[in-house]
């Protein structure tokens, strides 16, 4: 330090830009600010207006045989009461179920309310109630065992964590959640391998379930350009555009082939 | 004298030189100015990165202060933390009185003390009279000056002190000695009172360390005052040179294990080892994008190594090189200039730093994947490199028999000698002059015998070795003396001439073969290879074959499909086309038992031993692991083919279909390749001879002639530390140092330099290895050469990132710098480890099986198993802790667990993928026992626990727990009727006992999802309750009073559980009638299980 002083006094009368240049080495520290502050933490939620929230619906086909349903043997635990089918395509006068429609594409950077109340999956009949559901992520999944025997409940994602619980008869629901966007995130129980269903994590409200009619709708979207995504277990992904003005009603159908 | 006259113009008097003196001045000052500044600043840039990592880094804590203060907040706002604040508060409140009233007390003892002590006359004073007066008595000598001291001394200890008391009485003591007892009760006193305090303030001290150490276990970061320290610890920094002096406590010149290395690279990187994470972008000038400085001050990237290599032990230039001493610039501190010769390791290379002294990992970091250098290291092995490139730890197997081989000759000179001399001495005793003499020397010839004893069993010892170095003995091409017996002979030339041309991702590397050396080649493979006949087979029914072929595991190793159709792994050959190339009758006998050998080779006669050998000494021609000894001599034969694909205990029909179906995969029919009778002509036969030794093919193949030949290339232990100038860039060097066009055109090539085509200089290690890899024939561009003296390296066909992965493990390749115990040797569980992996990666084990959390294995990669992960081979992360030592050797030797009924699984009956034998040696399977037991930390040997016998109510509740339907254990685990096995995903409890260790199974029950994530097993069996684990469904009355873990009761159970108990407990959950319901089982949905459905 002392160094830099007796410097500076020896260099200002001597008017030599090297000097001048040296000194300005030193000072530099002045004029440094602060870093740019980190990102805040979560954004609250985007808000809709009402008044102009738009409705998109429609009926998902399936254009073929509706194939058979296969019948489950249940045999194998004689607490599993009731008939079971396999019910990868379940598809009756050519409209096709368990279909789960999403917005896709087309909301920007919004940012939406996780629901307060928990999406609920029940165990009964050795089956899962419904087959495909949907929950936003972060959303509470409540699971309910009204069996008299025991399941475990095996999701096995590709992007957000494993586990596989117990789930004695009588025991209280479990509460869980998935924190990361996955579409056709499959569930099973590994003690009756024929039990198995999907939960789909989004990051938006706007997404259905077709029923046994093939139908779904959507309801609340803000105005806007949007890709709707319709994905099938077995039959894959097909996306749709669609454009809804400021409470449009819009009608969207898909067909699906085997 | 005339006078001259003075000229009109004076030099002296008309010219001023003062503007040559202020020019002159101005240059003198300028350049004084300048040495000042270069003194200064010019010499030592690390003083600006100083200067500015000042104003930078304090400005950045000082944001993240207001951060922290925020975090904290939340924090202490939390309930926990609020609790253990109430406790700290309550018990300060609690014990305050007291603590007060200690005080106060010790505050009034202390002076009191200080009364009685200071002053004149009082007890200090008068003790050290005293003391003096007594040390005078004791030195006097005469006896009557003694006693009249003693007197004096009496006298004056019978003098009363006068003390003013702290509360302002004056107190007298009669004597010195009232006084002394008054000094030590107060002393006493005092430190009672100390205690006592003591007492009273740990509770609270606790209190509220817990508190504090709650609030930095829960802060992300620092805490605000933590980070206050920090900055002002910054904002006093003055410039200085920071440095490691590397092994300092060793530094002695003379000494050999002095590392001399001295780290200044903390000079400028200041924030390496800062406690918080510094990215460059928090140091950048506002708005700006990093610059230099904020490149420099980031935190190093993984504080995790750092934790385990101390900078201040290791400093930084033994892992990233560099010239750590240099301070005047960047780049000579990195030593990116020509006088340098290791410069820092590029960003994409960095892990070959680690190889410098983890030469002997084969896989570094036990715990974590994706490590590029363990890549590279693996890659050397199964391209084969170590063919021709000897390098330290690869490939030891043929000089540990040398080595061995020597020993033996050792020892028998030995043995002959000690025979000699023996003879000696008893011949000299039964001539000794007295008893004494005789029976001296006979002990002595007595312990000459008993060495040979030694010595023998020391060489039988040393033959087993042998045995197990033959076993261990790979090549990674297949075995050429078969060539006959295995190959369309049409096909060979054909692939010769470019292999990747026939199967693009094959290890056999393209030779740039020219059509006379194709010829002469396959003409001396053919001629020198065995003529014996092969059993022949009944063809098999294929499909049944392609089902075995897809569920037994076999694409954990090989591949099918070409293109973006592959299926299966990288580790053996694709087979797409192998019904072009292959006899089915040879196809045959190599899926049965690939190690089944056409004539055993024997090393010590050189050459391959057939029934006619053994005829000749009437034996029959068998030769197995059992049966390994030569007829002709009696020395270890070789008697397996050196591959390491293993035997999957397939009957010989499976076998059969198999083979069916691989004789399937084919483009087009063997009969339309050309002809290739060339092959049989005996005058190529010399020819191909010199061009198989020219290109060194039995580095990775067996051939007939050449068993023998060493490895034709550079060894390449420590290329890396080889001076840039012996590494031969040829015609290249003057394109490489300015950094020319780059020389390789060929596209294909191209593609695999990491980098791209070079840009930049690329005239060092990086360069010269990338290029070679890429096109390894590099060298001879523009040189004019006959065949015999081209570059003989053959083209890899790498990908970029496999070169990548080589080059960063050949930068690696290092003498070390560091002293020797810098070196990863490690002697105690750790070096099971090292030398497990060896064998581990040697036969793919994790092709199939995870043995790093994270680690996909090939199986895991396939349709098949994307919704079946129960059919997948278990996980093996806690191995070692799970089973038994001695029940895993035995499973390592034989997977079936049973000698006659060996096609099938042993423990896991229930998978379809199948646990092949291997054959492995002693050596090996010891390596892989201590592998598994090291990996989980497990003494070695285990020595199994007592397991008690359970009473009998205890097996009755036992009972109730294993058949609870909450707990339905025999829902999924076998039982080993088949009925109910169809449906299986885990293994019969019956082989639970010498199989698995108690600790493990209770823990396994506990959280089996932390043991091996994904599995079948749910978690939540049991709950904490009264610190015991106890079962979460309902239990019988029974267990009222019980304060045992359940978990520990069922383990006990399960380790004694018998078949009949458990046929029994099995009957009375209902699911018993396996014979009733198995028929209607066969044929419906639930009988397929998981797998197939993914189909």
């Amino acid at each position: 330090m002392k160094m830099k002083t007796w410097m500076t006094t020896l260099g200002m009368p001597a008017l030599c830009g090297l000097v001048l240049f040296a000194g300005c080495g030193g000072k530099k520290e002045e004029t440094a600010e602060q870093p740019a502050a980190a990102p805040a933490a979560a954004p609250a939620p985007t808000p809709i207006d009402p008044a102009t929230a738009a409705t998109v619906s429609g009926t998902v086909k399936f254009d073929g045989p509706a194939p058979a349903a296969t019948k489950i043997d249940m045999s194998q635990d004689p607490a599993c009461k009731g008939t079971n089918t396999a019910e990868a395509v379940v598809a009756s006068g050519g409209h096709l179920a368990n279909v789960f429609v999403y917005v896709k594409d087309g909301l920007g950077n919004r940012t939406f309310e996780i629901p307060k109340e928990a999406a609920t999956l029940d165990q009964s009949g050795c089956k899962y109630h419904p087959h495909v559901m949907g929950v936003m992520a972060g959303q509470d999944v409540k699971i309910v065992n009204s069996d008299p025997t025991t399941h475990n409940i095996h999701p096995t994602p590709k992007d957000n964590r494993e586990w596989n619980e117990s789930q004695p008869p009588q025991s209280a629901p479990l509460d869980k959640n998935f924190a990361r966007e996955e579409i056709l995130l499959p569930v099973k129980c590994n003690q009756h391998p024929w039990m198995k269903m999907y939960i789909n994590v989004v990051k938006n409200p706007f997404y259905a379930v077709t029923g046994p009619d093939g139908k779904f709708e959507i309801k609340g979207l803000p105005p806007g350009e949007y890709t709707l995504a319709f994905v099938h277990e077995k039959l894959g992904e097909k996306d749709e555009k669609v454009i809804l003005a400021a409470k449009d009603n819009k009608t969207v159908d898909e067909t699906f082939k085997p | 004298m005339p006078e001259k006259p003075i000229p009109e113009k004076d030099p002296i008097v008309t010219k001023s030189l003062a503007p040559h003196y202020v020019v002159s001045m101005v240059i003198l000052m300028a350049t004084l100015f300048w040495a000042l500044w270069d003194e200064d600043f010019g010499q030592r840039p690390w003083k600006t990165f100083q200067h500015e990592w000042k104003s930078r880094y304090s400005a950045f804590l000082k944001t993240a202060r207001t951060e922290s203060a925020e975090s904290q907040k939340e924090v202490e706002n939390s309930p926990d933390y609020q609790k253990l604040k109430e406790d700290y508060e309550a018990a300060s409140k609690d014990a305050e009185p007291r603590i007060n009233e200690l005080r106060e007390k010790l505050r009034e003892v202390g002076a009191k003390i200080l009364a009685v002590q200071d002053g004149p006359g009082h007890f200090t004073d008068r003790r050290a009279y005293v003391t003096a007066a007594t040390y005078d008595i004791e030195t006097t000598s005469s006896p009557s000056s003694k006693q009249s001291k003693q007197r004096d001394l009496e006298a004056y200890k019978a003098k009363p002190s006068t003390v003013e008391m702290p509360d302002g009485k004056a107190q007298t003591f009669k004597n010195f000695d009232e006084l002394e007892e008054a000094y030590n009760e107060f002393k006493n006193e005092r430190t009672q009172l100390s205690t006592e305090l003591g007492e009273m303030l740990k509770p609270v001290t606790e209190k509220k360390e817990l508190m504090d150490s709650y609030l930095t276990d829960h802060m992300v970061s620092l805490t605000a005052s933590q980070l206050l320290n920090l900055q002002n610890s910054v904002e006093s920094l003055t410039p200085a040179i920071r440095q490691i002096n590397v092994n300092e406590h060793a530094a002695n010149l003379e000494r050999e294990d002095s590392a001399q290395i001295v780290d200044r690279c903390e000079s400028c990187h200041l924030g390496i080892r800062e406690p918080v994470n510094i990215t460059a972008a928090a140091m950048s000038l506002p708005g700006k994008k990093p610059d230099e400085y904020a490149q420099a001050f980031t935190s190093h990237p993984s504080p995790d190594l750092l934790k385990i290599h101390d900078p201040e032990k290791f400093g930084c230039s033994p892992c990233h090189q560099g010239n750590g001493r240099a301070t005047t610039s960047v780049e000579k501190a990195h030593g990116t200039y020509e006088h340098w010769l290791w410069p820092i390791f590029r960003p994409e290379n960095y892990e070959a730093g680690c190889q410098i002294c983890h030469s002997a990992d084969m896989v570094l970091v036990s715990n974590d994947v994706g490590w590029v250098v363990s890549e590279g290291k693996d890659l050397f092995r199964q391209r084969g490199c170590m063919g021709c490139h000897r390098y330290e730890g690869y490939d030891k197997e043929p000089e540990d028999l040398l080595s061995i081989g020597q020993e033996i000759k050792l020892l028998e000179q030995e043995k002959k000698d000690n025979l000699k001399q023996a003879d000696d001495f008893m011949a000299q005793a039964d001539k000794a002059a007295t008893n004494e003499e005789a029976n001296r020397l006979n002990d002595r010839a007595v312990a000459l015998k008993v060495e040979n004893s030694k010595v023998d069993l020391r060489i039988m010892q040393l033959d087993r070795t042998t045995k197990s170095l033959f076993q261990d003995m790979k090549k990674v091409g297949p075995n050429l003396k078969d060539v006959r017996l295995k190959l369309n002979k049409n096909w060979i030339p054909v692939w010769l001439n470019k292999p990747t041309d026939f199967r693009p991702t094959t290890k056999m590397p393209n030779f740039r073969l020219n059509d006379e050396q194709v010829k002469a080649i396959s003409a001396y493979v053919w001629q020198s290879g065995l003529t014996d006949a092969l059993p022949k087979h009944k063809p098999g029914n294929a499909a049944h074959g392609q089902e075995l072929f897809e569920t037994r595991g076999c694409l954990a190793c090989h591949s099918i499909g070409e293109g973006d159709q592959i299926q299966g792994g990288t580790f053996a050959a694709n087979l797409t086309r192998v019904g072009e190339k292959a006899n089915y009758d040879y196809l045959v006998r190599w899926v049965h038992n690939a190690r089944e050998r056409t004539r055993p080779y024997c090393p010590y006669e050189k050459k391959d031993i057939g029934p006619e050998d053994y005829q000749k000494k009437g034996l029959p021609f068998v030769f197995d692991l059992d049966h390994s000894k030569c007829p002709n001599d009696g020395h270890e034969l070789q008697v397996q083919n050196m591959t390491v694909m293993p035997s999957l205990r397939l009957s010989e029909t499976d076998a059969e279909d198999i083979a069916s179906y691989l004789i399937t995969l084919k483009k087009k029919n063997p009969s339309e390749y050309a002809d290739a009778s060339f092959m049989d002509d005996p005058n190529l036969k010399e020819e191909g001879k010199r061009w198989v030794r020219f290109f060194g093919c039995f580095g990775c193949h067996e051939i007939s002639g050449l068993e023998d030949e060493g490895r034709i290339g550079t060894e390449l232990t420590t290329e890396g530390s080889k001076p840039v100038e012996r590494l031969d860039f040829a015609l290249l060097t003057e394109v490489a140092q300015r950094g020319g066009k780059e020389p390789i055109t060929d596209p294909e090539d191209l593609a695999r330099l990491p980098e791209g085509p070079a840009k930049e200089p690329w005239y060092d290690h990086k360069g010269f290895f990338e290029h070679k890899l890429a096109e390894p024939n590099i060298w001879d561009l523009g040189k004019i050469k006959p065949p015999a003296e081209q570059m003989r390296m053959p083209n890899l066909h790498l990908t970029k990132e496999q070169v990548r992965a080589l080059t960063t493990f050949l930068l690696g390749s290092q003498e070390n710098p560091l002293p020797p115990s810098y070196q990863y040797r490690p002697l105690d569980y750790r070096k099971d480890i090292q030398e497990g992996w060896w064998v581990v990666k040697k036969y793919n084990c994790m092709g199939c099986h995870q043995l790093i959390p994270g680690q996909k294995t090939i199986l895991m990669g396939l349709a098949r198993y994307r919704d079946a992960q129960e059919q997948l081979p278990p996980k093996l992360l806690t191995e070692g802790a799970r089973v038994d030592p001695q029940w895993l050797l035995g499973f390592l030797k034989n997977p079936a667990l049973n000698d006659k009924d060996t096609n099938r699984n042993g423990i896991r009956t229930y998978l379809q993928v199948r646990m092949p034998t291997f054959s492995f040696s002693e050596n090996e399977l010891g390596k892989l026992v201590r592998f598994f037991q090291a990996l989980s930390r497990q003494p070695f040997p285990y020595i199994p626990e007592e397991v008690p016998v359970l009473t009998a109510k205890e097996t009755e509740m036992a009972r109730s727990l294993f058949s609870s339907t909450a707990a339905p254990c025999l829902k999924c685990h076998a039982t080993g009727d088949p009925g109910h096995d169809r449906t299986a995903t885990a293994p019969n409890f019956l082989q639970a006992r010498g199989r698995l260790k108690p600790d493990w199974m209770e823990q396994w029950m506990l959280d089996p999802q932390a043991i091996s994530p994904g599995t079948s097993m749910p978690s939540g069996l049991f709950k904490r309750q009264n610190n015991h684990w106890v079962f979460s469904g309902p239990t019988p009355p029974s267990f009222q009073g019980y304060d045992k873990d359940h978990t520990r009761l069922l383990v006990d159970y399960i380790l004694q559980l018998t078949p009949e108990e458990q046929r029994r407990v099995a009957a009375s959950m209902g699911r018993a009638s396996a014979r009733s319901s198995s028929g209607s089982r066969a044929g419906s949905a639930s009988g397929q299980g998981g797998h197939g459905a993914g189909k």
